[in-house]
């Protein structure tokens, strides 16, 4: 799947809130946008955390506040509780709104799902750094 | 960014969620990730009835109104064009400093719209 994404390598954060603050700090966003898409992902959380496997979360929305899909993946090794159970590895990303949204938005979790279904779970908690976790998604990454 | 302008953007994002959990190949998608999509959606249904009883009234009906005739009550102004029905703007619309410290909504369309500024 040719998608870019950002990769926090050593979260410091120590809770789902700070966690997702941390990786939308990998974007530059204006304040208010920011604000709305933290308050987007916190709210799909305390409807159902998004433990996709144990130790992997996925915090995830789509909003008419992005133009283009943004990726973000995290690595704790310490553990953020989600919200009680501790994860190691988060993949967050937000799908814009617009007439291709829907399908955009599914087929990315299509891919996720089939990534992480097929070994790819193991995989990226064991990574051993931000090239291979990108990799095992085929996903590029990097700053702009 | 107005602050009712904020609730409408919030309220619009967590429409678009709820209708993607209720959709049949994404709440597939979910479950095969572990999800609960169906217990998720009726948290959101909560969560938005109660931000929506935060919106005055007015505001709140027009959101309804629009959400229901066009699908999407809330879009963003792109290339000084309302992204809603493509209607290029009036330049006082976008030269003011403060547009979006205001609720404005498109005047050919009649949806919400703000600047991404």
């Amino acid at each position: 799947m040719d998608r870019h994404c950002r990769i926090k390598w050593n979260m410091t954060s120590t809770s789902l809130e700070e966690a997702i603050s941390e990786l939308l700090d990998e974007f530059q966003f204006q304040r208010t946008t920011r604000t709305l898409l933290q308050t987007a992902l916190e709210t799909r959380e305390m409807a159902e955390p998004t433990m996709v496997h144990e130790g992997i979360a996925m915090p995830h929305c789509r909003s008419i506040l992005v133009d283009d899909i943004m990726i973000a993946l995290g690595r704790s090794a310490s553990g953020i509780p989600w919200p009680e159970r501790g994860v190691r590895m988060i993949i967050l990303f937000i799908t814009p709104v617009k007439p291709t949204g829907p399908s955009e938005h599914l087929e990315l979790i299509k891919h996720i799902a089939q990534t992480l279904r097929s070994g790819g779970a193991e995989e990226l908690l064991s990574a051993s750094g931000p090239d291979e976790a990108a990799s095992i998604f085929k996903f590029t990454y990097g700053g702009d | 960014m107005n602050k009712v302008m904020e609730k409408l953007i919030s309220l619009h994002d967590l429409d678009v969620m709820i209708s993607d959990l209720a959709n049949k190949d994404i709440s597939r998608q979910e479950k095969k990730l572990g999800l609960y999509p169906e217990a998720a959606v009726a948290e959101l249904r909560k969560m938005r009835d109660q931000l929506a009883s935060t919106i005055d009234r007015k505001h709140r009906d027009m959101y309804d109104r629009l959400a229901g005739h066009y699908g999407n009550a809330v879009v963003p102004v792109v290339n000084q064009r309302c992204s809603g029905c493509l209607t290029q703007l009036p330049t006082a619309f976008f030269a003011s400093p403060d547009r979006n410290d205001q609720v404005v909504t498109c005047p050919s369309c009649g949806r919400f719209i703000y600047w991404c500024d």
